[in-house]
């Protein structure tokens, strides 16, 4: 536990001092102030209006109208962004032979894929939080639910932990950090478009399960603001994997 | 203290060592000698448990390799070819995070990142980023690294490759201090590495070992061999023919006008040459005898026909 702890505290640190960090960060947080803003002076506009109209207050639910869209913008965002910062985590290690350090030190391949996941999921929380300055700062101006709120960002921080997962092990896959990238984004939208696939088929069962097997299903009910334990478990269970296939990529670089 | 049975490794189809065997005693620093590709790296990497062989066996104080990695591993120190530093980090965190990867607590990390630095001196260095220091200095932080927390056995390849003379100085000065208070393996392609600071040779070549022995016994046996040139006017094949019937010769071989003859350490023979030589009446204009140092050796033991010499050790 303590060596997973020094693996992932190190990362961490140099995860988030990264320039690659940075221009995320700075790159996110230009775009989803430009959409966040325009988002939300349209739905003062809207919201003004149907006040005159109808002479009544809160005809639409700000949750729904501005938070809603400034997630998924926040998440397709994510879903492009965060394979860039997890690139580098094993691959540079291999192309550095830093890896000779990590396989020869008195530590399990566990030990390592989840020290890696786990500051890379940092990095991402940091992120997330960054996002949801926005939506909290419309508290000072607008009544809403904090608790629906958390819930859907609570959704956002599992993604954003899937496409960590992801990505750590992509970069486990190879010692190019652009290979890393790209089999990265590949993975994800994977994981997003499975459901799309399902079409393809004939029988409604194959399509419920291929449904229930998207990230999306799952994450929507989160973003709606419902926590559902079935879309909690499944989402978990997708970064579970990620992480045990690291583990395997880790382990298995000892049989060459 | 380190046990290697039958070790067997192949890349793809490419045998890179094939069944080696040896033992290295506790306190005991040993040199790995071989050219280039002959497989020191590997059996380092699987004797650290960075990689498993395709066949034999590894013991490390008593603990198996692959049974139990994180047993021997603690009891390692190792040394790439390459020293596994991180640039974006400064030399004080890189040691800490090394302490701490083996299990150390923080105060405890801190107290012994310092003494590795002590023991490579390298304290005036320890706020830079490895990034920004040169060669010598990060191989430095490399042997610093496998020294962090004293574990019993140091395992160095190739620790001087690459480095200026001045470097490589320091680095042999930097090992020589080390010896007596680790087992120390260290591999290299260099003669003057080993003959500066091993008890003992384990000279490898195309994956297997060609001769172990303490150095003063492998300079004995090598002394032993020597080589007597000869100039002749005349009779050049019947003498190589009747040469090869005197006792202490090996060989003998024709090159252009002389003659060229190993035979073994003995002035006898030598004698015994010349007199033959003389009595043949062959014309003999020069005779010189020559030890051959342990470079020669070094070279007929691992060059690809291997020579008389070979064979006998
Ligand atoms: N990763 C690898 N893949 C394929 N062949 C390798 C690999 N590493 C080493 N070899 C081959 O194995 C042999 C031994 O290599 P190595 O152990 O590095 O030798 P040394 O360290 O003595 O120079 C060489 O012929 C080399 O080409
Ligand atoms: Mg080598």
């Amino acid at each position: 536990m303590n060596r997973i702890c020094t693996i992932a505290g190190k990362d961490f640190r140099s995860l988030i001092t990264s320039p690659m960090f940075l221009m995320v960060a700075g790159a996110s947080s230009l775009l989803m102030s430009y959409s966040y803003l325009r988002n939300l002076k349209q739905f003062g506009e809207s919201t003004m209006m149907s006040a005159m109209q109808f002479g009544q207050e809160g005809g639409a639910n700000i949750h729904f109208s501005v938070f809603m869209q400034h997630i998924s913008i926040t998440n397709l965002l994510y879903v492009l962004l965060m394979p860039a910062i997890t690139m580098r985590l094993l691959a540079e290690e291999r192309k550095m032979r830093t890896y000779d350090l990590l396989l020869t030190a008195p530590i399990t391949a566990t030990d390592i894929a989840v020290g890696k996941f786990l500051a890379a999921f940092g990095a991402g929380l940091v992120l997330v939080l960054l996002s949801l300055i926005y939506p909290l700062a419309t508290r000072a101006v607008a009544e809403f639910s904090v608790t629906q709120l958390l819930v859907s960002y609570l959704g956002l921080a599992l993604v954003t932990g899937t496409y960590m997962a992801v990505g750590v092990f992509a970069s486990s896959l190879t010692e190019s950090v652009l290979l890393a990238v790209v089999l990265g984004w590949i993975l994800n939208l994977f994981l997003w478009f499975i459901s799309q696939g399902a079409g393809f088929f004939e029988g409604s069962k194959f399509i419920a399960v291929m449904e229930h097997l998207s990230i999306g299903q799952h994450f929507a009910s989160f973003v709606r603001g419902t926590l559902n334990v079935g879309s909690f478990v499944f989402i978990l269970s997708c970064i579970a994997f990620f992480v045990f296939l690291t583990q395997r990529v880790v382990e298995s670089s000892r049989w060459r | 203290m380190i046990e290697v049975r039958g070790l067997t490794k192949s890349y793809g189809d490419r045998l890179a060592i094939q069944d080696l065997n040896f033992t290295v005693n506790k306190g005991e620093v040993v040199g790995f000698l071989g050219p280039n590709g002959a497989g020191k790296s590997t059996t380092m990497k699987i004797v650290t448990g960075y990689m498993a062989p395709s066949s034999g066996e590894v013991r490390v104080g008593g603990f198996d390799v692959f049974e139990n990695p994180i047993e021997v591993k603690s009891q390692i120190g190792y040394l790439p070819e390459t020293p596994p530093v991180y640039m974006d980090m400064l030399v004080e965190d890189y040691l800490i995070y090394v302490a701490r990867l083996r299990g150390k607590s923080k105060p405890d990390a801190k107290t012994m990142a310092q003494a590795a630095m002590e023991k490579t001196n390298l304290t005036e260095v320890q706020k830079r980023l490895i990034g920004n220091l040169s060669k010598g200095f990060r191989q430095r932080v490399g042997l610093a690294q496998a020294l962090v927390g004293d574990p019993e056995v140091l395992i160095l390849d190739e620790p001087t490759v690459g480095l200026d003379p001045k470097q490589v100085h320091e680095m042999r000065d930097l090992i020589q201090r080390l010896k007596g208070q680790h087992t120390i393996v260290l591999s290299t392609h260099i003669l003057p590495e080993v003959q500066a600071s091993c008890d003992r040779i384990i000279i490898i070549n195309r994956g297997q070992i060609v001769a172990e022995d303490s150095l003063e016994s492998l300079g004995k046996r090598m002394s032993a061999s020597g080589q007597v040139t000869l100039k002749i006017r005349r009779k050049h094949e019947e003498l190589v023919q009747s040469l090869s019937g005197v006792k202490g010769v090996m060989s003998v071989r024709r090159d252009g006008s002389g003659l060229d003859v190993s035979v073994d350490h003995n002035e006898d023979t030598i004698e015994a040459i010349a007199e033959h030589t003389v009595k043949a009446g062959a014309g003999l204009v020069e005779l010189k005898a020559t030890d051959l140092d342990l470079e020669d050796i070094f070279i007929r033991l691992t060059s690809s026909e291997r020579s008389e010499v070979g064979r006998e050790l």
